[in-house]
């Protein structure tokens, strides 16, 4: 280290610095144990917060055999700590390799960066295969994704026609929550097609193979995040640490092996594509222009493939057709569209490619963590009325039109789609953990700083939103 | 600026041209997003710390509900169902139903008592109540042996 950097930075500067990786690898310590609870205790067994789920992961509890278990169910009160641990030791890693990230941008003054590469990916999937070998934590959908694919395969009932109440007497039945046994699926055509060759798998195969699938589409979105970070210049360290160490994203996201996460592939594939390395950047209209056509008509065919399994997506595509003005990415769109419609059609029939009545029937619903239904009692009303929904929608046409503007003018196209999803998760009435996860690979590969920061505040009014438990609990 | 990337698009007119930066005259435009931005969060900030508080209250005297079906049946028991519709929704008063004998959750007859009132030494006021038989939900049709203010006119003749 030069005489001349050091003197620039002070002595107590160069101490604070040396003591970054210590405090960073503490907050890594505090998120891993916190991680660790939750999972252990959530093996103990079923519980409020543990839907009730084949014995997946008993083993984690019981390692030696037989004696007394590790863990106890999982609580609110343990949760509750445990998810704001979380929280801290997240804010606080994400501050230090925001340090690192600027540490890295003047690597001629070699600062030592609080969190290594290595590091870095080492926490992001210790945090990821704590929870894939643990149980299904937070929300019983993944029995209702096994319950489709087990309609279709094993009893020839339409998933788009019948809810799993259809299929009564299968082993998956008594999994699937009770709000939902009537419900018809409401997701795309593709992803039901992608869960039917898990169906014979049984109902402990089919677990652990959707849980599989979740883990693979987590890591292979981080790796998408790095990968696109790095061609637009961010630190994919830092990227990859505010996604893959999220605690709504580990706890909720890969615990409760969302489809989700699938969808989010898809949008990250569907941006890698349209963000070419400087190497294959055209020169003019060439034979590498023709390739950057194909890339973007491949671009927004992802992001259909994307919309074919969960429909929100599709809110990246006139982002993107207005920000390229070109005819590759709507032939794509339209090609992949017409493509799964007509495997949908010929898979499920009409309802199968009816996304809108899906989505019409999915905006009805009123969830209490909404925004929509906090500011309902803000304003002293018990809940969310039919007006509501209207003037809610209203706002989401008007924010996306100015957003369509913006890019229309030269708006970065993934921001302003970032911040699509964003306005839709929060003036949604039916608003759980893992929708407000949508915007975040995006926040972290955009120059707008703003979404980043709006994302991660709108996690933060969530995660404070579940505590009041916290303060008088209920026994 | 015109995307240069776009090459493709060079017969297009500049206007239709995709852009690699945005159009100038954006700065006003990001001061007026970004103080709506803090509008929101500010009303979404106050709206989460409000419900907080407003579910804490309902957790307490739903707390206070519970003490006192267990003390008024001497049964210290765990699955207690609570309604908070059957009285009116947002009245603040409670249906409390569970067993009045040991057995699996509404598997012995049921005695159902309605609270109301202000939390005084962590518990309320029973202003009577019903009984159900076992297995049965707490519907009218179902209720008997109603009791006490709650109960009149509740148990079908």
């Amino acid at each position: 280290m030069s005489v001349a950097a050091h003197s620039e930075r002070g002595l107590p500067g160069v101490r604070a610095e040396r003591w970054m990786p210590a405090l960073a690898g503490a907050l890594a310590l505090v998120l891993v144990a916190a991680t660790v609870e939750v999972v252990l205790d959530g093996a103990a067994g079923p519980s409020p917060l543990i839907p009730k789920s084949p014995h997946i992961a008993s083993w984690l509890t019981t390692p030696f055999g037989g004696g007394a278990g590790l863990g106890e169910r999982l609580g609110y009160r343990v949760f509750l700590i445990a998810l704001l641990a979380c929280t801290c030791a997240y804010t606080g890693l994400v501050a230090l390799a925001q340090r690192g990230s600027g540490a890295r941008a003047a690597e001629h003054r070699q600062r030592v960066p609080a969190l290594s590469k290595r590091s870095a990916i080492a926490l992001v999937a210790a945090l990821q295969l704590i929870v894939f070998a643990g149980p299904i934590l937070l929300s019983t959908d993944v029995f209702s994704y096994i319950a489709y694919a087990r309609m279709g395969v094993e009893h020839g009932i339409n998933p788009y026609l019948h809810g799993p109440v259809a299929i009564v007497g299968d082993p998956v039945f008594k999994y699937v929550g009770q709000d939902w046994i009537h419900v018809a699926t409401a997701y795309g055509p593709l992803y039901t097609l992608l869960s039917y060759p898990l169906a014979p798998l049984g109902v402990v195969g089919a677990l652990w193979a959707m849980k599989l699938e979740a883990l693979l589409a987590s890591a292979g979105t981080l790796a998408l995040i790095w990968r696109c970070a790095r061609a637009r210049g961010f630190d994919p360290v830092k990227a990859i640490v505010i996604v893959g160490a999220n605690p709504l994203y580990v706890l909720y996201g890969v615990g409760g092996a969302h489809n989700d996460l699938v969808m989010m592939l898809a949008m990250m594939v569907a941006v890698s594509l349209t963000l070419a390395p400087a190497a294959h950047r055209p020169r003019s209209g060439s034979r590498s222009g023709s390739g950057s056509a194909r890339r973007e008509g491949a671009a927004a065919a992802w992001v259909i493939a994307g919309a074919l399994t969960k429909a929100t997506v599709a809110v990246l595509l006139p982002f993107m057709l207005l920000s390229r003005r070109r005819l590759a990415p709507l032939l794509g769109a339209l090609a992949a569209l017409a493509v799964g419609a007509l495997i949908g059609y010929a898979a499920f029939g009409i309802h199968g490619i009816d996304v809108i009545s899906a989505l019409n029937r999915d905006a009805a619903l009123v969830s209490t963590d909404s925004f929509a239904n906090e500011i309902a009692h803000l304003f002293g009303k018990p809940g969310v009325f039919p007006v509501d929904h209207d003037l809610l929608k209203a706002a989401l046409v008007l924010i996306v039109l100015h957003l369509l503007w913006r890019t229309w003018r030269g708006y970065d196209w993934v921001a302003a789609s970032g911040w699509a999803l964003l306005a839709i998760s929060v003036t949604s009435t039916w608003l759980l953990a893992w929708y407000i996860l949508w915007p975040l690979p995006l926040a972290v590969i955009t120059r707008d700083r703003r979404l980043l920061v709006a994302t991660l505040a709108v996690q933060a009014l969530f995660i404070i939103h579940q505590t009041s438990p916290l303060f008088a609990p209920v026994q | 600026m015109i995307d240069k990337g776009a090459a493709e698009m060079s017969w297009a007119p500049p206007w239709l041209r995709p852009r690699a930066v945005e159009l100038k005259g954006s700065g006003d435009l990001r001061l007026v997003e970004t103080t709506a931005l803090l509008l929101v969060a500010v009303v979404l900030a106050v709206a989460t710390v409000n419900d907080v508080a407003r579910q804490s209250a309902v957790n307490h005297r739903l707390v206070a509900d519970l003490r006192t079906w267990r003390h008024y049946t001497r049964h210290d028991y765990h699955n207690i169902s609570i309604d908070q519709e059957t009285l009116g929704a947002g009245s603040q008063r409670e249906v409390l139903c569970a067993n009045t004998s040991p057995g699996p959750p509404k598997g012995r007859t049921q005695v159902c008592l309605a609270i109301w009132g202000a939390v005084v030494k962590g518990m309320r006021t029973v202003h009577g109540g019903w009984y159900l038989p076992a297995h049965a939900e707490d519907l009218p049709a179902h209720r008997y042996g109603c009791f006490g203010p709650a109960g009149q006119g509740r148990c079908p003749r």
